[in-house]
Parts: structure tokens; C-alpha cells; sequence
């Protein structure tokens, strides 16, 4: 599941993508996203995924799409046997294949480009309840610090004679148990000191709790949006008519 | 002197425990003073600064009797998030109280809560970033930073909300020597700049007892002990009760004849000094 996660792990960046609003950001993944999803020749395809390799190289973050697209070929391999096997014909094997990894370039390079911060306040400007926004926001905060619980916990098993690397499939899984337990019971510590601490600090005070920053779109947010905006229009039409 | 703490008469026993957690506790604090707490573990110390805060009787349930009183204001009577604007509470662990993805926006999450308006927020994050000297890492998250700059990015965050009292529930147990010291002495420049009345809860006393008005020990959910930590310290029955009493202290105590001592040394310096004047 590493992979998974590191597709998805943000890091700072300063790319002329980074610096972008959220709003914006999102707004061409789900372009990138919609086109994906509707290619249905190679040309389309691959008009889709070089729209996805100029913002990653845009974004500075080509290597880490690269690598995660190369992950999601395993999966596409499947999709392309799977397919063959039930009667398409090579071609379409091969772009509904390249199809999922383009879906997947998609939707990580937004993810790869905004910050949880910044993910936040997308939620709370589409009025996500503030109760949810919370949720995701203590999930995403403590992700590496419960990371760091279960290494100490791996430690200190393995110092105890668990041999966590031994054994068949079922053993292996059977051996996280020791680790597991432990750590929802700290997880389960932590929330509930989270929840003192929230109280201490107001939490749920009033109805409608105001924000130290909120979402502004500039100047070159309005232009990039409304250029994304026709681009993506072109080729949707461009892709329609060659369908249909 | 005005008392900004009144606790009168209080009991309180957590639902589904065989006994209680305090036992009839009595303790006023005067405005502006620096009190410890201290006690071995599980002699309700972290029930009295919850009962303090509000926490209980509102967010732990459970019985009580008698009143606590903060500020003038009835706790029981008064929700946790109107008693935060008086009473800051800094939990042991900081990792568990920063709850954003940076530091600064963290500080901001007590008054974002209060619905403050937003050049207020600025403001005052401004204010609480210098205050602890932390403007390097404000754009930092918080696994970016040590536990040191943890636990100062959670006394900001408190100090935002401008209370009047300060607890520090066992604030240096996490921290390496020179850290621990790093943060009592920041404290005590919060106290003296802020006027902040600031209530300690911690083992190891040495670091403390030279800067505190007041030393107050628990045991059994029962103030056993509570006056100046010179008097506190006087009684060499504390140093079976569980409590890190100064090791100055415990060597005065072990040279019980050598009555060159006119009072109780509490400081290695004092120790130093009192010995210099004897020789004399």
C-alpha cells in the first residue's frame, strides 16, 4: 500500500501549479479527469496524458508521477488482459489500459500539488459541515504521528521475538495482530486527550467559527481557470465528435 | 489580594470508580502567583486542574460536591469554551493539542473557535508568535518541529486566548534537562510580563521551587500540604510521599545537626551562600 499512500503524500513546492488556488487546481484535475475518462482512441489518450505530463513538468513533480503511473501499470496490465481475453480487440485493450493509468495521473496530480491546509479550505468553501472538515483535518495531521506509534510498537514487538518478516501469507498476516491492537489502543489514547484539549480550546463555541485565512482568487487564478476552461471544452468537443 | 481561584468544599467522584478522585478539597490562589502542584501519580492532581478548567464536571461525568469558583465565576454554571477565555490549559503531551497543519494556523484554531474577526486572529497570533519566540517555524507543521517548539507552539496557542490563568500540566516531562529549563524560565517571563497567574503540576520540584509562591502537595485526592515551598519543604515527612523534593532539600535533611543552615536551602546557590556566611 506504500505506493498508494506516496502518490498521495503532498510535499511544498513553489511550481507555478503550487502557487495556484485550490479551487483552480481541482478544477483542472477534474478536467484532466473527465477527459481521461471519456478517451476512447489512442489520439484522444494521448492528447489526455500529455496534458498530464505538461502540468506535472509545469509542477516540477513529473518523477513523482512518473513513478506513481508506473505503480498503476500493474493494474493496467490486468485491465488490458482482462479485456483481450473478453473479446476486445487489441487496440481498446490497450486504451481502456492506459485509460486507468491516465485517471490515476489525473487525480494525483492534484494531490501531489495541494497542501492538506489548502484541502481544507476547499472543503469548508464547498460548506463541508465544520465537524467533518475537523475529521479530516486531525486524520491527515496525525497520520505520521500514528506512523511513528507503529514503528515504536514493530520495535519493540520484534525486541520481544515477534518475526514479523517469517512465515507463509496467513501467518503474516496473523503476526499484525500484536502489532495492530496496540496501536488502536494509543490511537484511542491520543483522541481522547484530543478531545480535552479541543474543549480547552473552545471547540464548538459558537455556530460559525471564523478562519485566520480564506480563499481568494487572483488575477492569474481567474486566467488559468477560464484558459482550462475553453482548452477543456475544445477537446471535449474534439473527443465527442470523433465518438460519436 | 483578590483570590482568582476559590475551590470550596469539593468532591468528585468519575462514574463507575470506587472512590473518589477528590476529597473535600479547599484551596484559594491569590491573583498573579505561581503555584505547584505536586504529588505522586494518581492523587488527583490532574482532577483538580480539570475541575479548574471545566472539564469537569462538563465534558467528565461523574459526582461532585462544593464549588469552584474562577475569576468569580461558578465553573459549574459556565460552559468549557467561556471558562477557556480565563483559564489555559496546557496538556502534558503537546503532540495532542496542536491540532492544524502549521503552527501559526494552529494558534489561531482557540479563536477561530470563539468567532473572533479575522484582523483580531492576526493580530493576536502575531502577538502570541513573538511572545514565545517562535516566528521561524510558523510556517511549519507539526511534525517539523522538536518537542520543545511543540510545547511552546501549545502554550502560544493557549496564551491567544488571553487568559488570566496559566496551568501546565507536567510541562517538562518530555523534555531533554537544558529544554525543561528553557521552558520554566520562559514561563516565568510569561508570568512576570503577562501578570498571568500560573498553576504547575509537576514531579521534580528543582527546577520550580526557586521561582513559586506557593507549593501544594497531594496525596489520596487530598491537599495534604499547601504554603510557601520553603515551609512545604521544611517537612522531611515529604520525602516519603512521592514527590521529587529538591535534592538540595534532601541533603539539608540528611545533615540534620549541622545547624549552620538559618533557612531552608533550596537552590544549590543558597546552599553555597548559607555555607560562605557560616564560614565566616
Amino acid at each position: 500500500m506504500y505506493w498508494v499512500a506516496n502518490a498521495f503524500i503532498f510535499r511544498r513546492g513553489d511550481s507555478p501549479i503550487h502557487i495556484l488556488d485550490p479551487r483552480i487546481k481541482l478544477l483542472i484535475s477534474i478536467e484532466l479527469f473527465a477527459l481521461s475518462l471519456i478517451s476512447s482512441t489512442l489520439i484522444h489518450i494521448g492528447i489526455s496524458l500529455a496534458a498530464i505530463f505538461t502540468i506535472a513538468a509545469l509542477a516540477k513533480i513529473l518523477k513523482r508521477v512518473y513513478r506513481t503511473l508506473m505503480f498503476s501499470a500493474g493494474f493496467s496490465v490486468l485491465i488490458f488482459v482482462i479485456n483481450f481475453l473478453v473479446g476486445y480487440s487489441i487496440i481498446t485493450s490497450f486504451v481502456l489500459a492506459v485509460r486507468f493509468v491516465a485517471i490515476v495521473g489525473s487525480t494525483s496530480l492534484f494531490f501531489l500539488t495541494t497542501s492538506p491546509d489548502e484541502l481544507e479550505y476547499v472543503l469548508r468553501w464547498f460548506k463541508v459541515p465544520q465537524d467533518v472538515v475537523f475529521a479530516f483535518v486531525t486524520a491527515v495531521r496525525f497520520v505520521p504521528v500514528l506512523m511513528l506509534d507503529a514503528i515504536q510498537i514493530m520495535d519493540a514487538q520484534k525486541s520481544r521475538g515477534l518475526e514479523l518478516e517469517k512465515g507463509n501469507f496467513i501467518n503474516r498476516i496473523r503476526k499484525l495482530a500484536p502489532i495492530l491492537i496496540p496501536l488502536v489502543v494509543t490511537a484511542v489514547i491520543r483522541s481522547s486527550e484530543l478531545a480535552e484539549a479541543m474543549e480547552a480550546r473552545a471547540y464548538g463555541a459558537v455556530k460559525k467559527p471564523t478562519s485566520l485565512y480564506t480563499l481568494t482568487l487572483k488575477k492569474r487564478d481567474k486566467l488559468v481557470g477560464i484558459a482550462s476552461i475553453m482548452l477543456f471544452t475544445t477537446l471535449l468537443l474534439y473527443f465527442l465528435n470523433l465518438t460519436g | 489580594m483578590p483570590k482568582i481561584i476559590e475551590i470550596k468544599g469539593f468532591t468528585f467522584h468519575y462514574a463507575g470508580s470506587p472512590r473518589p478522585a477528590l476529597t473535600d478539597v479547599n484551596l484559594s490562589i491569590d491573583d498573579g502567583e505561581i503555584a505547584i502542584i505536586a504529588g505522586p501519580s494518581g492523587c488527583g492532581k490532574s482532577t483538580l486542574l480539570r475541575s479548574i478548567n471545566g472539564l469537569i464536571p462538563h465534558m467528565y461525568s461523574g459526582t461532585y460536591i462544593g464549588e469552584v469558583y474562577i475569576n468569580n465565576l461558578k465553573v459549574s454554571e459556565h460552559t468549557i469554551s467561556e471558562i477557556a477565555k480565563h483559564v489555559g490549559y496546557v496538556f502534558q503531551n503537546p503532540e495532542n493539542q496542536i491540532f492544524m497543519f502549521s503552527v501559526e494556523r494552529d494558534i489561531a484554531f482557540g479563536l477561530e473557535n470563539l468567532g473572533l474577526p479575522r484582523e483580531e486572529i492576526k493580530k493576536r497570533v502575531d502577538w502570541a508568535i513573538d511572545l514565545l519566540g517562535i516566528r521561524e517555524i510558523m510556517h511549519r507543521a507539526p511534525h517539523e518541529i522538536s518537542d520543545g517548539q511543540k510545547q511552546r507552539v501549545a502554550i502560544a496557542g493557549v496564551l491567544a486566548m488571553k487568559p488570566k490563568i496559566l496551568i501546565l500540566d507536567e510541562p517538562t516531562s518530555l523534555l531533554d534537562p537544558l529544554s525543561a529549563l528553557d521552558l520554566i524560565t520562559t514561563v516565568k517571563h510569561l508570568h512576570d510580563t503577562l501578570k498571568l497567574t500560573v498553576i504547575v503540576v509537576e514531579h521534580r520540584l528543582d527546577l520550580l521551587v526557586s521561582i513559586a509562591d506557593r507549593l501544594i502537595v497531594m496525596e489520596d485526592g487530598k491537599i495534604i500540604s499547601n504554603n510557601e515551598p520553603r515551609e512545604v519543604l521544611k517537612d522531611d515527612r515529604l520525602l516519603t510521599v512521592g514527590v521529587g523534593v529538591p535534592s538540595i532539600v534532601r541533603l539539608r535533611h540528611l545533615l540534620k545537626d549541622a545547624c549552620i543552615f538559618k533557612h531552608l536551602p533550596l537552590t544549590p546557590s543558597e546552599f553555597v551562600e548559607q555555607i560562605n556566611v557560616a564560614q565566616r
